[in-house]
């Protein structure tokens, strides 16, 4: 079946991403945590993380409660293969610096070589307005502008929005995802440790994309930040979190929560650029909601892990409440992208969309898996959810499971998903117009998922081309 | 047919016989956790208050071709049926494993290579005692570049029967072979109805697969196609349409096992009062199966606020050079079509039914002109006349 200009394709695709090691492989010595919990969970472990962080006894017992269902679940048995994961074989907190610093000087050297590889500073000094940037399992550096501070802006990381605003926290603690949600979701609530906290007040709107950049330093350790956005009436936020992590040997487990609350004719958009390195598994649960008028946006892309199963969700409370979720994934060789989206209409005049753009490389699988709800009495509710799969090379494989369920007569829903691999006549176009077929695979591929990058901050868009750019850069030539 | 018939049965057909009966031992009923089963109860069926009955099927046409009660089959085309007669459809099921067991009649349908049979094969299987389990069987086999077109059609006198249809359905389309295939179902609405159907196209054989559902008040009909062979090519076109109180669940797969073949699945449905419908797609490519093009569709219209519908469209596909395609869309009917009508001057209901003929056309125009296309057409209009 292989024609010779499949054969040529193949051999311009393989070997894409050979160089990650070199790239983002790089890791730090491994001295200097100032507090390391021993592998594995159990009732002392979660004891001692609350004690150590010094947390009101409401937080403990709900990381107890926690524990319990997640011992009393079985694991998933759908999506991908969570049994190799050994979850006694994890450290479930570190502590790389005593301190939360604010002031650049005062991060330590090595985390500071890390950002430096990264372009933190960079990106910083060009126009975050704030940044909180999670190294290990809680934040090190922070920094929120003052004029986000006057406008009563509340960007923290987590431990400290626990203590220094308790009853904001504790008002709006777990109300999206309940730590019985699911078993990982569960395991998060027992161990949970950083994360964002993001408090708008109502009206304020935020012009500057607030931005999070997460890294897992320690072989075999989970990384369990928790984080939660309410955006008050009328307010407006992007908030964005990327990740790229150091390879190592053996596997490592990230299992976030993020909960996001929009309150009525609030814009609450969450922008994720996923690069964990290839052994990680990164099981995460997103949910929001969204009151009357409110809008919530997720951006999702997803490039790196081993297996990622991620589903982005949006609960339309309100009346004209609207959803939007973008997702990219890219899976290349032994990777497992388990994505899609979430979107329950549960109001009249509730609308939303899912576009959902996939690529499968090197013997990669990925999967759109979604659900789109409209229950009785979401009268009046639009929908409308696009799937697209690219497909490189025969070794590869794509899934589509989308779920529809309609209680409500008065809907428009509609689904429409395709799988293709690139076009031989796109190719031998570009290639005809002298470009080899690396950059022309590599212009079709960013063609392909540009509906999704034209949507991101332009430095994340580029970051993210980048990013796929060095996926797809082959070994010929 | 009398138990001395049944004792006199040959050796393979007993084997299989006592083999489905050990493995309904074994199968019980899915419940709603089971795998393709969350959105369709049978926690109400009970097999037992149901007696095992055979149906008097009428059938006729087939010039030039083996048409047989399966029943009488079994010794005049003893190993024809032994070869065939649940080759592709497995008895690993508890529906299929029942059927393996008891079923009592069938029909056989056998066009030998190269005969074109000009006039439809039909088959009328009625379920028409109250009480009834009927155990149906259909094996349709073309050979190589044969022809046929063959109409099945299971209907109950009226809505009052309470009875439960349980056919196993095997269609295998040979090298070149074309087979029209019709399947109209309007049993009761308090029937219970289990089809399990499965078709097997070789190479650069044609299938085209038409099924309409209105009657039954709950159960499960599964489709299969399999394009076993390069160059081989399926249409499939369904339409079902439900009144109160029933739930239609139609499961379809379209699997390519083989390079350079094509699928095209298309389903509208219609829903009136509280009925509810569940519509699962899957398109499967197997790796290897190049130069694929698989397209399915699933379109459904309610039209009370009552009506439930649920569509789970499929794609797994281990082969790259393919082009794979599906669409779900569920919605009433839309409002400014109905303005538009009703401001020239016709009345509501008359508009509605307007529209959804309109939605329903293009089910129609999928199939050729003829025959067919218009007993489609009028078993359609008719059935839009009795939930409207």
């Amino acid at each position: 079946m292989a024609t010779p200009e499949v054969l040529e394709e193949k051999r311009s695709l393989a070997g894409i991403n050979a160089d990650y090691k070199e790239k983002f492989g790089f890791h730090d010595p491994e001295t200097g945590y100032a507090y390391k919990a021993p592998k594995g969970l159990s009732r002392e472990v979660v004891e001692s993380i609350s004690e150590y962080k010094d947390e009101p006894q409401w937080m403990r017992d709900f990381r107890l409660k926690a524990l319990d269902h997640f011992e009393a679940r079985p694991t998933p048995k759908w999506g991908g293969d969570l049994d190799q994961i050994d979850f006694d074989d994890i450290h479930y907190f570190v502590r790389a610096s005593d301190k939360n610093s604010r002031d650049w000087s005062e991060v330590p050297e090595d985390i500071k070589n890390t950002f430096d590889r990264l372009g933190i500073p960079e990106a910083e000094r060009k126009f975050l307005s704030g940044v909180g940037a999670q190294y290990e399992s809680e934040v090190v550096y922070h920094q929120v502008n003052e004029k986000l501070e006057a406008q009563g802006v509340i960007f923290t990381d987590m431990d400290t929005a626990l203590r220094e605003h308790e009853d904001l926290v504790r008002e709006h603690w777990a109300t999206v995802i309940p730590p019985n949600d699911n078993k990982l979701a569960a395991l998060n609530s027992a161990v949970w440790s950083g994360g964002s906290f993001v408090y708008v007040p109502a009206g304020v709107k935020v012009e500057m994309p607030l931005q999070a950049y997460f890294r897992i330093n320690t072989e075999n350790m989970g990384q369990f930040e928790r984080t939660l956005i309410i955006c008050e009436e009328g307010a407006d936020v992007h908030y964005i979190e990327g990740c790229t992590a150091p390879v190592y040997s053996t596997d490592s487990l990230h299992s976030a929560v993020v909960e996001i609350i929009c309150k009525p004719s609030s814009r609450v958009r969450y922008t994720t650029v996923q690069n964990w390195s290839q052994n990680v598994f990164n099981l995460v649960t997103k949910r929001a909601v969204a009151q009357e008028r409110a809008t919530m946006e997720w951006v999702d892309c997803n490039l790196g892990s081993k297996l990622t199963m991620k589903y982005p969700s949006i609960y339309l409370l309100g009346q004209e409440a609207h959803g939007e979720i973008l997702s990219i994934a890219f899976a290349g060789d032994g990777q497992h992208q388990d994505a899609g989206g979430k979107i329950v209409h549960a109001a009249p005049k509730t609308s939303s969309s899912i576009f959902s753009k996939s690529i499968s490389k090197d013997g990669g699988r990925s999967t759109y898996r979604g659900l789109l709800e409209v229950a009785d009495g979401a009268s009046e509710s639009r929908s409308k959810v696009v799937c697209d799969a690219l497909l490189l090379d025969e070794d590869s494989r794509s899934d589509t499971y989308p779920t529809i369920r309609i209680d409500e007569n008065d809907a428009d829903i509609g689904h429409e998903a395709t799988v293709s691999k690139i076009g031989d006549e796109q190719l031998f176009y570009l290639q005809s117009r002298g470009l080899d077929e690396e950059e022309a695979s590599k212009m079709i591929v960013n063609g392909f998922i540009e509906p999704v990058t034209k949507e991101l901050p332009m430095e994340y868009a580029v970051e993210l081309n980048r990013l796929i750019e060095l996926q797809m850069e082959g070994s010929i030539g | 047919m009398n138990s001395t018939e049944l004792t006199t049965e040959p050796n393979w057909l007993e084997q299989r016989r006592r083999r489905g009966a050990s493995l309904t031992e074994s199968l019980p009923l899915p419940d709603q956790k089971a795998k393709g089963w969350e959105f369709t109860d049978l926690s109400g069926l009970d097999l037992d208050a149901y007696e095992a009955s055979g149906a008097e099927a009428a059938v006729s046409g087939g010039e030039g071709a083996t048409v047989v009660s399966l029943a009488d089959a079994v010794s005049t085309h003893g190993e024809l049926l032994e070869e065939r007669l649940g080759s592709l459809v497995a008895a690993e099921d508890p529906f299929v494993a029942r059927n393996e067991a008891g079923w009592r009649d069938g029909v056989l349908v056998h066009v030998p290579a190269g005969v074109r049979v000009e006039e439809p094969i039909r088959i009328e299987l009625p379920l028409d005692a109250a009480g009834a389990a009927v155990e149906w069987r259909t094996l349709i086999v073309l050979e190589e570049g044969a022809e046929a077109e063959v109409w099945e059609h299971w209907s109950s006198p009226s809505d009052e029967v309470d009875a439960i249809l349980n056919s196993v359905v095997e269609l295998s389309v040979g090298q070149a072979a074309t087979l029209r295939y019709v399947n109209t179902q309007d049993l009761s609405e308090r029937a219970w109805i289990f089809a399990t159907q499965r078709a097997q196209v070789e190479r650069d054989g044609r299938l085209d697969w038409t099924a309409l559902g209105f009657g039954s008040g709950r159960g499960k009909v599964r489709m299969e196609t399999n394009l076993a062979g390069p160059g081989s090519e399926a249409r499939v076109t369904g339409g079902y349409a439900g009144g109160p109180g029933q739930h239609l669940d139609y499961d379809t797969t379209q699997e390519h096992a083989a390079p350079n073949t094509n699928s095209d699945l298309a389903f509208r449905g219609v829903l009136a009062g509280g009925s509810t419908a569940v519509w699962r797609g899957m398109i499967k490519v197997d790796p290897g199966a190049q130069q694929t093009d698989a397209f399915q569709e699933s379109r459904n219209l309610l039209l009370s606020p009552e009506a439930h519908a649920d569509a789970i469209p499929g794609l797994e596909i281990l082969a790259d050079d393919v082009r794979c395609t599906h669409a779900a869309a569920i919605a009433q009917i839309d409002k400014e079509q109905l303005f538009y009508l009703t401001s020239r001057g016709i009345d509501t209901a008359d508009a509605k039914s307007l529209i959804i003929e309109g939605f329903l056309e293009s089910l129609v125009e999928r199939l050729a002109a003829g025959p067919v296309r218009d007993e489609i057409s009028s078993r359609l209009e008719q059935r839009l006349a009795e939930i409207l």
